[in-house]
């Protein structure tokens, strides 16, 4: 059993030497001249806080008294070295701060007005005016560094170091200065040569002990951001741990210095002990002790240096100096040797077999393939609508390379473009000078504005302006392009300049006097006039400029007097040159075209279309696995070919047309379009001077409604097709027969040309069966009543096929799809979690362990809450009960002395009363 | 009573002859100037003949007032509201009907009613035969009120009068109505769907009227009036809703089966008539719904059935289900139906509208697992080559069911990977190469010889320039490690939907920007700076230059 709490406390008061035997008076004297007494009784404070704290049992909470199982959890290791907790002390710091705030806010109450003093450290008393000063410009620079302000060009987290401000690479620093500092060392040394006692020691090291806090706080200043500088920004948790590393590497470093300098003034001591013991002894003392300064002499030279404050912060700079001209010396590379021709040449080359090869493997679609049947899998599983999902999510294919790719067309593809298309859109330079004269009155602060821009982009703007191949003086076109909106006529009947126009019907207005042949002329103007490096909203509008040149192909190929094709080639190529600069805008152009056509019209395509598949052709990847234009395009002709309309001539030449593009489009990707076969060989038939008399093959046939049947005569010539047979009826039957032949001819070809396409696929020869078939019988029913060159044709064709059939004969072998390796046997082997926690949730669905994280999360918020708002009931009860309690209090002491007051005059009047009465007695 | 139940009959119709009767009596050759002055003489003369037996000659002047002899376009429908009063009234008076003990002369006036009676019945069916549609209408409910005093009130005559009497000339009237549509749908509206008893002796007549072989016309209205009653009803079901009281010893209307039994005479007569293709693939296209749950007895469908099945084209793809049916559950045996299926792969097969919906069934015909593997090779080579000349949408479903089959018959999946072990035939193919083994021109899929075949269409059809297309075609030369494609998922599309997939409703912006070729072309259309290339065109999109001529 243990000693009794009297006897315990007993023997800790006896131990911690509070309890001393008593000292003689004599001692206590000399105690209380060495200031010894002064000292002892801190102690003894301390020491009986120490003793009031171990004997309150309250003061302490302990872990639980029963102890849970180890087996049970893991946390009850953890438990016995759970962190104690005063729950006194944290149950008077609430206090303390209920009566900061919620004291203050309930004392305010039902009070209106007042000044607020938020002037920093007016009311703290212990702060000097210097300290407050410093204090203030630190918080003024801190606002000042705050990211509030796109335009501060000083708030980059990481460029801090850049930015400082530096004089011959020595940094500037305000206020927190080594100058300072070192002054007040000086200051302090002239103290310690004025006393000999041990307070300049003391001293010493608590300067020394600052020069570090601020050699640290400047550490981290350095070190990306110290929590002065953003305290709204929490630190990461390495960060935090780097911190405390540091911190304790700096703590450890200064306990080191401490005790090594302790050493020091031990020996030194030691070393004026004989001085003292002669000096005992009587014997005159030496003329003076040495002063500290000379410590550092008879010290460790390193230590020396470290002690002297200046010394030390020379070190520094020089490390920052060096640090930072290593950081300029990384910046400043050599630039890019002038390439020689060959070298450009090989670049070049280098670079057109690179995309070549993207777009190589953009056909394959190889990356693709292997998601796509993923995805086929995956969403068939579930089965509902999987198909549609697949679908829809195959629509955009995702693979690195060829996003890739799109990143390098952006940067490497242009500047070698100009090559390509250098002499295509030149501008005259009488254009040019012509305009640049006409806007001489244009005022100073606009030319300087541009210029400004200009030098700023210019680096991008360099690849942009080499895309056309021809240069603009950026100033006078820049000037005329913001300048004018009205046209400007010159004496060839063209304007040189021309508003950009927004939308289509504004284009038509632009161009209603421009003869067709000019209208190259026009867009090249335009675009010059609104080149993107003249004006910054130029990109915007060029990119809906060429929307609306997609827009005006189409539009010009429907008008009755059929445009040269030569000028719809140049816009085309203009809109191919914008395409590269503005894809999106362009694609977008040609999707809601197609949308258009697929809506309305899918079966009886117009010109306008035709030219707007050719241009898809021409502008676009067609071999693409997957594109987001030329897929949708070739879909729409194929639906063309398989369901549009077979009942007149022009429907055939439209038909023909069609055939040809999707061939063209699969000139090198080599795909297979059964729809392209179906329709070639159907409208041979139809057009075979006689019917054929059994079925030719699988195809399906579609008659047209009246016959379109050949009438085979040696006078017939075949001609080259013409597009415009796909809208305009032959007027004459001599025409019509001719026409019949050149599509007869036309078809032909293109069977020959798919079979040499094809020649590689697998099932070639159940492709061309057919179409051998009814090639002999087209042959047979023309019995030879045909020009010779037709006659050759199909020879050659038929001749074609045959061979190419003899050669899928021979390559033709049993199929090997399934050389798969066999797939393993799914393991069901249950997954262990390595040292496991029950406390812990190992829960695998990430969202549902969240949301249970998050509900405790909030319960335990709201615990706290409602803990935190019962106290402060408490708090504001236990305040209005005292507030009550010093009314009541006031009242009865003001009662009180009333009463007295009264009493008091009472007594007084009754004396005198008596007095008198006494007198009178005495009187009678 | 008969007063009380017909008034609000006659207070519905008396605003009818205010419409469309009044403009008509001035035309009419018995007619009085003024038309408020007809109704009054008409009401007058209806009053007359309920106050006294003497006026009942005015049901003979009534009745020439609606001489319907010449051609009837606007009869006077007042005089008939009036006239189905005045019999209604004499029916529940019982004076139509004769009784033994009856005085001579109460007979010959018994009678003499009874003869104006038909008189008035046939001039109401030459109404609803040629009048307009409104008079029609009128007509039709003035007959089967008719029709419900003579059942109610003449003993003997309840069921007589559905089976021969008035109603049979109403049926017959009813198909043979000309612009009889709005009569008809208030008849299958108003009678044949809300009454039971209705429903029933319309099956019977229209058994009856079918019986005898009828213009296409005429059949199609017949059509429309059986398919009008498309619920079937439950073997327990009771019998509550009728038009008239049914009595006591008339008890087939109350019976479920008697109900089907007359169903099922009906449609058989219907489908004995001689009928055109498109009204047999009419009527293969309801049969399933409408047709078959009022047979008792489906087996009597197999004539017609195997007749449709053996037409050919689309009429068998349309027999093909019911067929099925027979075979499986009725035992119908039909040698020829795999051979008939089979020959339903044709070219235009995947190009019909029928296509889902064949394959749907088809999935159905080779589930079992039973079947001989060269058949079912047959099927799977004969749907590739198909497939070949297919659209696309007809592809992807074609790929997930060859897909199946290869599942559930692993011995076909030799056409999809073949080893060649017999080195003689080993070192022919390095000399010859090879022909498809497959016959496409034998007509019975087991002799087809597909098994030896390869499915190298398949192969082929994995470049389609369709990218899902070919993605879906290349599940063949994966592992097979789906149990099964639901084929649901792949049926149904179209090249809109297709198109629609690819491009969007409207414009969005792309997730990624396509593509633009990196080259801009020398020349499109034109021959521009040909002589650069030394006068051959090589460039992209030559072919196109090269067979079209822009100018």
């Amino acid at each position: 059993m243990p000693p009794s709490q009297l006897k315990q406390l007993k023997s800790s008061l006896r131990e911690s030497g509070v309890l001393a035997p008593q000292q003689s008076k004599k001692q206590k004297r000399q105690n209380a001249k060495t200031g010894a007494a002064a000292q002892g009784r801190a102690q003894r404070n301390a020491a009986l806080q120490a003793i009031r704290d171990r004997f309150n049992p309250f003061e302490i909470k302990t872990a639980a008294p029963h102890r849970k199982f180890d087996v049970t959890t893991r946390d009850s290791g953890s438990n016995a070295t759970a962190p104690r907790v005063r729950p006194g002390v944290t149950k008077s710091v609430g206090e303390e701060k209920r009566r900061q705030t919620l004291l203050r806010d309930m004392n305010r109450r039902n009070k209106v007005g007042g000044i607020m003093d938020r002037r920093f450290g007016e009311d703290d008393p212990n702060m000097t005016p210097e300290e407050k000063a410093a204090e203030r410009f630190a918080r003024e620079s801190q606002r000042k560094m705050r990211k509030d302000s796109m335009f501060n060009l000083e708030d980059d987290d990481d460029d801090d170091e850049e930015f400082q401000l530096t004089h011959m690479g020595q940094t500037l620093s305000f206020g927190g200065g080594m100058n300072e500092d070192f002054a007040e060392r000086d200051l302090e040394e002239e103290e310690g040569d004025l006393s000999d006692s041990e307070l300049p020691r003391k001293r010493k090291r608590n300067l020394e002990g600052e020069d570090d806090d601020e050699d640290a706080s400047l550490y981290d200043l350095d070190d990306g951001e110290g929590d002065e500088e953003q305290p709204e920004r929490k630190k990461s948790k390495q960060e935090v741990m780097k911190e405390v590393i540091e911190k304790s590497k700096f703590y450890k470093y200064e306990r080191q210095k401490a005790k090594e300098d302790d050493d020091d003034l031990r020996e030194e001591l030691d070393k004026g002990l004989p001085d003292l013991f002669d000096m005992l002894r009587g014997i005159q003392p030496p003329p003076k002790p040495e002063p500290p300064k000379d410590d550092l002499a008879t010290m460790n030279p390193d230590r020396a240096a470290l002690l002297e404050g200046a010394a030390d912060g020379d070190k520094e700079r020089e490390y920052d100096q060096r640090l930072k001209e290593l950081t300029f010396d990384k910046r400043s590379q050599p630039t890019d040797r002038t390439k020689t021709a060959e070298e450009k040449v090989e670049e070049e080359a280098q670079r057109l077999k690179t995309l070549e090869e993207e777009r190589l493997r953009r056909m394959r679609g190889e990356e693709l393939s292997e998601e796509e049947s993923e995805e086929d899998e995956s969403d068939d599983n579930d089965d509902e609508g999987g198909e549609i999902e697949m679908l829809d999510d195959e629509s955009i294919p995702d693979d690195a390379a060829t996003f890739g790719l799109q990143q390098s067309t952006g940067q490497t593809a242009r500047p070698d473009l100009a090559v390509e298309d250098e002499d295509d859109f030149i501008i005259d330079d009488d254009l040019v000078e012509s305009r640049s004269n006409a806007s001489l009155s244009f005022d100073e602060s606009d030319l300087e504005d541009s210029s400004a821009e200009e030098s700023e982009d210019a680096k991008e703007e360099e690849e942009d302006e080499l895309i056309n191949g021809f240069t603009i003086p950026g100033l006078g076109s820049g000037k005329a392009a913001t300048a004018t909106s009205e046209t400007q006529e010159t004496s060839q009947g063209l304007a040189y300049t021309y508003p950009c126009p927004g939308s289509h019907d504004e284009f038509l207005q632009i161009i209603e006097h421009v003869p067709i042949q000019d209208l190259p002329t026009v867009v090249q103007r335009i675009r010059a006039l609104h080149h993107p490096r003249l004006h910054s909203d130029n990109k915007v509008k060029l990119s809906r400029f060429a929307a609306v040149l997609v827009e005006h192909v189409a539009y010009m190929a429907e008008q009755p007097e059929h445009p040269p094709f030569a000028v719809v080639e140049n816009i085309l190529r203009h809109i191919h040159s914008l395409a590269k600069a503005y894809p999106e805008s362009v694609s977008q152009a040609f999707r809601s075209h197609l949308r258009g056509m697929a809506a309305d019209r899918p079966l009886s395509l117009r010109p306008g279309d035709l030219v707007i598949l050719t241009a898809v052709a021409a502008i676009f990847p067609t071999s693409d696995h997957f594109h987001a234009i030329a897929t949708p395009a070739h879909l729409c002709l194929a639906r063309y070919l398989g369901q549009g309309g077979v009942d007149t001539l022009t429907d055939f030449a439209a038909g023909a047309y069609a055939a040809s593009l999707g061939l063209q489009y699969q000139a090198i990707s080599k795909r297979y379009i059964p729809e392209f076969i179906n329709y070639i060989l159907n409208a041979l038939c139809n057009l075979a001077p006689t019917s054929p008399k059994r079925n030719l093959g699988s195809f399906p046939s579609r008659t047209p409604k009246e016959s379109l049947r050949l009438k085979p005569s040696k006078k017939l010539t075949p001609r080259k097709l013409q597009f415009w047979d796909t809208t305009n009826p032959a007027s004459t039957p001599q025409a019509q027969e001719e026409l019949k032949l050149s599509l007869i001819t036309t078809f032909t070809t293109l069977l020959g040309t798919a079979s040499d396409l094809w020649a590689d696929n697998s099932a070639y020869a159940e492709i061309f069966e057919p179409a051998q078939k009814v090639l002999r019988h087209v042959q047979q029913s023309c019995q030879g009543k045909v020009p010779a060159s037709i006659k050759d044709t199909f020879q050659s064709t038929l001749d074609k096929i045959e061979q190419h059939g003899s050669e899928a004969r021979l390559a033709r072998r049993p199929l090997l799809l399934h050389s798969h390796r066999p797939l393993a046997i799914k393991t069901a082997i249950p997954k262990f979690e390595e040292s496991f926690n029950p406390d812990k949730h190992y829960d695998p669905n990430r969202e549902r362990a969240d949301m249970a994280r998050l509900k405790t999360e909030l319960k335990r918020e709201r615990k706290g809450a409602m803990r935190e708002l019962r106290k402060d009931a408490n708090f504001i009860a236990r305040e209005q009960l005292r507030d009550k309690r010093d009314r009541d209090a006031e009242y009865e002491k003001k009662y009180k002395r009333l009463v007295a007051e009264v009493q008091n005059q009472e007594g007084r009047e009754s004396n005198a009363y008596e007095k008198e009465k006494r007198l009178r007695k005495g009187q009678r | 009573m008969a007063r009380l139940v017909s008034e609000p009959v006659s207070s519905k119709k008396r605003k009818i002859p205010k419409d469309s009767g009044a403009p008509s009596s001035k035309r009419r050759v018995v007619a009085e100037a003024d038309s408020d002055n007809a109704m009054a003489k008409v009401l007058e003369l209806e009053e007359q003949i309920s106050e006294s037996r003497k006026y009942y000659n005015n049901i003979a002047t009534l009745l020439s007032m609606l001489n319907t002899d010449g051609p009837v376009v606007k009869p006077n429908l007042a005089v008939a509201v009036s006239l189905c009063r005045v019999f209604s009234r004499l029916l529940a008076g019982g004076n139509l009907s004769e009784t033994e003990r009856a005085a001579e002369n109460e007979k010959i006036v018994a009678a003499w009613l009874r003869e104006r009676c038909r008189e008035y019945q046939r001039a109401l069916v030459t109404i609803l035969r040629e009048a307009d549609p409104s008079s029609q209408v009128t007509a039709l409910t003035l007959c089967m009120r008719l029709l419900s005093e003579r059942a109610t009130h003449i003993h003997g005559d309840d069921i007589q009068v559905w089976t021969s009497g008035l109603f049979k000339n109403v049926v017959e009237g009813l198909i043979e109505a000309k612009d009889g549509e709005v009569l008809r749908s208030e008849f299958s509206e108003k009678f044949l769907k809300p009454y039971e008893d209705v429903r029933y002796y319309t099956f019977t007549q229209v058994a009856d009227y079918a019986a005898t072989q009828r213009t296409p016309e005429i059949l199609d209205t017949v059509f429309s009036i059986l398919s009008a009653c498309d619920t079937v009803p439950e073997p327990d079901h009771e019998f509550e809703e009728f038009y008239t009281k049914p009595s006591q010893n008339h008890k087939k209307v109350l019976s479920v089966n008697a109900h089907k039994k007359r169903a099922q005479d009906a449609w058989l007569a219907v489908l004995r008539n001689n009928l055109s293709q498109s009204q047999r693939k009419t009527l293969l296209r309801i049969m399933a719904h409408t047709i078959e749950p009022w047979f008792t007895r489906p087996e009597l469908l197999m004539d017609f059935l195997t007749d449709s099945y053996n037409v050919g084209g689309a009429t068998s793809l349309l027999a093909l289900s019911g067929l099925f049916y027979l075979i499986q559950e009725k035992n119908l045996d039909y040698p020829q139906f795999y051979q008939k299926l089979y020959s339903l792969l044709d070219a235009d097969l995947l190009h019909s509208k029928h296509r889902s919906r064949f394959f749907r069934q088809m999935t159905n015909f080779l589930s079992s697992t039973h079947l001989p593997a060269s058949l079912v090779a047959s099927f799977i080579k004969r749907l590739s080559r198909l497939a070949l000349n297919a659209p696309p949408t007809a592809i992807v479903v074609i790929v997930p069911f060859i897909y199946n089959f290869l599942k559930n018959h692993p011995t076909c999946s030799f056409m999809l990977h073949r080893v060649v072990r017999d080195g003689e035939f080993k070192s022919q193919l390095e000399s010859e190469g090879m022909d498809d083994p497959f016959d496409p021109e034998e007509t019975d899929p087991t002799r087809t010889n597909a098994l030896e075949s390869s499915l190298w269409e398949l192969e082929a059809l994995q470049s389609h320039y369709h990218p899902n297309v070919a993605a879906i075609c290349r599940i063949v030369s994966e592992q097979f490690t789906k149990q099964w494609y639901s084929l649901e998922d792949f049926l149904d599309y179209t090249y809109q939907g297709m198109v629609q997939a690819e491009l969007g409703v409207e414009a969005k912006p792309l997730k990624r920007i396509p593509v633009v070729e990196y080259q801009i072309p020398k020349r499109i259309f034109t021959d521009r700076q040909l002589e650069e290339d030394g006068g051959q065109d090589t460039a992209p999109g030559s072919l196109l230059r090269g067979l079209w001529d822009f100018s």
